[in-house]
């Protein structure tokens, strides 16, 4: 059950301090990261200082949590099948299971001074691309209710990208093992450092809520490398009304992503006069606009639901063009909800480059330049043509405990390698591939 | 009378200006979608234990969410920092007494622990 109690402030603000900074060392965070956890801190302990507690409302500390314990299970071993661009690991090739692509533990620290101000912190430990599980924060910051309509938050906040964006990461709110690795595995991103507005509008049975972001993120990729997106600004609505929801949402981020194999590609790549340039400035990836745009719809009425979702990317970069969607249908007998989804994503960008154009030039210097051809067309391999279909059924066998199994047929298109890693030379594009997954998915 | 599960009742305080509600505004204000009554008035909803089978009947027949649906509801409303559940209470009479106390709560309870403290908003059969 969820815990909430209401406790004297010196006592909840020292845990506080110590939960955080364990976080912060834990995460080896940078000093930008410090700093924004100093400020949620402050803000804490503010809050604290004006807590007041009436009985009945809903001031005072809680701790919630949510976690995932995955296995999945794929006997093809010319590829790994994987769900994330931030997760090493990968099903198939380097080992026949995996534990490493579902799990994860979630910890959330609430706090409400008043029917105005309250903060959050949500720590997630999952595994990262160097492997380990260090808990990183995904959550920190303080929101202020101008008007019963209208609230402001500033801090780490979850990107509303798609309908189940903002709680990806807690499977137990969620009918799938994991959300469709086409569309969700388009925006691997779920923070941005910023702030956001919400604004509700209801009127009789049509709710309506519109929230704008804007604000930036850095993700550290190993041996030093990361991932930078910056004007990270974006819009979401969703409308409910009865049963069923819909959900629009566009972003836009400068993205620049350092990675030293690229930076050294891109660099040769350019000593091949001015076509190098071209080739260079079309597929690097050094503030890079990228936009994304979806729509989401589902339908609820308790005994079955549908959900579907249809996005769309731009970004002017070797990551590709896609357009990705998905449908789920499900249907609840008891406790056990059986689903069927089926997701596609085509790439709307080249996935073959001629690359340059070789004639004339002296023999060891064509030899390079069909190299750099060779490794740019296996870049763009990777931009993601793909479709599953997958059958599942998730059985609610306790309170607050959810198990799920899900087979899923996966069938990379186009001469992309979809969400395949680490190919050995039997890959084939469009040979298909099953991966089955069973997560038990629970929250505290 | 046969195991009355059928009866409930949606009750606020006797000192609350609100005379009926319909279930889907019985539903917004438990499902922390809407903060107050139709006249203004703050409203904070109040449960019945979970587990229970007041509980559980109230949100099948308020909301059409079986118990496990409304945890995997207020999961993602946590978990979003949208809302929190409402608080419990661990009876009928419990609630009873909580809510002819306080004029902005509401909450449900058997129709045989009624009395002229609390006024029922809502019939749920």
């Amino acid at each position: 059950m969820f815990f909430q109690q209401s406790a004297n402030c010196p006592v909840t603000t020292t845990v506080a301090v110590i939960d955080a900074s364990a976080i912060a060392s834990a995460t080896s965070a940078s000093k930008a990261a410090g700093l924004r956890l100093s400020v949620l801190l402050i803000g804490l302990a503010c809050a604290a200082f004006a807590h007041a507690d009436d009985g009945m409302s809903k001031q005072g500390w809680s701790l919630q949590g949510f976690g995932s314990a995955g296995a999945a299970y794929s006997n093809n071993t010319d590829a790994d099948y994987v769900t994330s661009a931030l997760k090493p690991e990968g099903v198939g090739a380097s080992g026949r299971w995996s534990t490493g692509l579902d799990t994860r533990l979630g910890a959330q620290l609430n706090f409400t001074a008043n029917n105005k101000w309250s903060a959050v912190l949500q720590v997630v430990s999952e595994q990262h691309l160097d492997r380990g599980y260090r808990p990183a924060v995904e959550w920190a910051n303080i929101k202020y209710q101008v008007s019963p309509d209208l609230a402001l938050r500033v801090g780490r906040i979850a990107l509303p990208m798609f309908l189940a964006a903002d709680y990806r990461k807690v499977g137990y709110a969620f009918p799938w093992a994991r959300t469709p690795v086409e569309l969700y595995g388009g925006i691997p991103l779920t923070s941005s450092d910023g702030i956001d507005a919400t604004y509700r509008f209801n009127r009789g049975a049509l709710k309506n809520v519109t929230q704008g972001f804007y604000g930036r993120t850095h993700q550290a990729l190993p041996e030093g490398s990361g991932l930078e997106a910056e004007r990270l600004a974006g819009f979401t609505n969703t409308t409910e009304y009865g049963a069923a929801s819909v959900r629009l949402s566009m972003l836009s981020a400068d993205v620049s992503i350092d990675v030293n194999v690229l930076r050294s590609f891109f660099g040769r790549l350019r000593q091949f006069g001015p076509q190098g340039a071209v080739l260079a400035d079309r597929y690097d990836l050094n503030h890079k606009r990228v936009t994304a745009v979806s729509i989401g719809a589902s339908y609820d009425p308790g005994r079955w639901f549908v959900m579907g979702e249809l996005g769309r990317k731009q970004t002017h970069s070797l990551l590709g063009d896609t357009t990705a969607f998905y449908a789920t249908a499900g249907y609840r007998l008891g406790n056990f909800t059986p689903y069927l989804t089926y997701a596609r994503v085509r790439a709307d960008s080249a996935t073959t480059e001629p690359g340059l154009n070789l004639a004339g030039f002296p023999p060891a210097a064509a030899g390079a330049g069909a190299v750099m051809n060779g490794y740019l067309n296996a870049l763009l391999k990777t931009v993601r043509a793909q479709r599953t279909i997958s059958l599942g059924a998730r059985w609610d066998c306790m309170t607050d405990i959810a198990l799920k199994l899900q087979l899923d047929h996966v069938t990379p298109q186009d001469g992309s390698q979809g969400s395949f890693a680490h190919l050995r030379p039997g890959f084939r594009s469009g040979r298909s591939v099953n991966v089955a997954s069973a997560v038990l998915d629970f929250v505290f | 009378m046969p195991a009355a599960a059928a009866d409930l009742v949606v009750i606020v305080s006797s000192k609350n200006p609100v005379a009926a509600l319909r279930t889907e505004q019985v539903a917004d204000i438990f499902l922390g979608q809407v903060g107050h009554f139709p006249d203004g008035g703050n409203a904070i909803a109040l449960d019945q234990a979970v587990g229970s089978a007041q509980r559980d009947e109230f949100y099948v027949k308020v909301t059409a969410k079986s118990p496990a649906l409304v945890k995997a509801y207020w999961s993602k409303m946590i978990f979003t920092g949208r809302g929190q559940p409402p608080r419990e209470a661990p009876s009928s009479t419990a609630i009873r007494k909580l809510v002819a106390d306080n004029p902005a709560l509401i909450g449900y309870i058997d129709r045989s622990a009624l009395d002229s403290s609390v006024k029922p908003v809502l019939m749920l059969h």
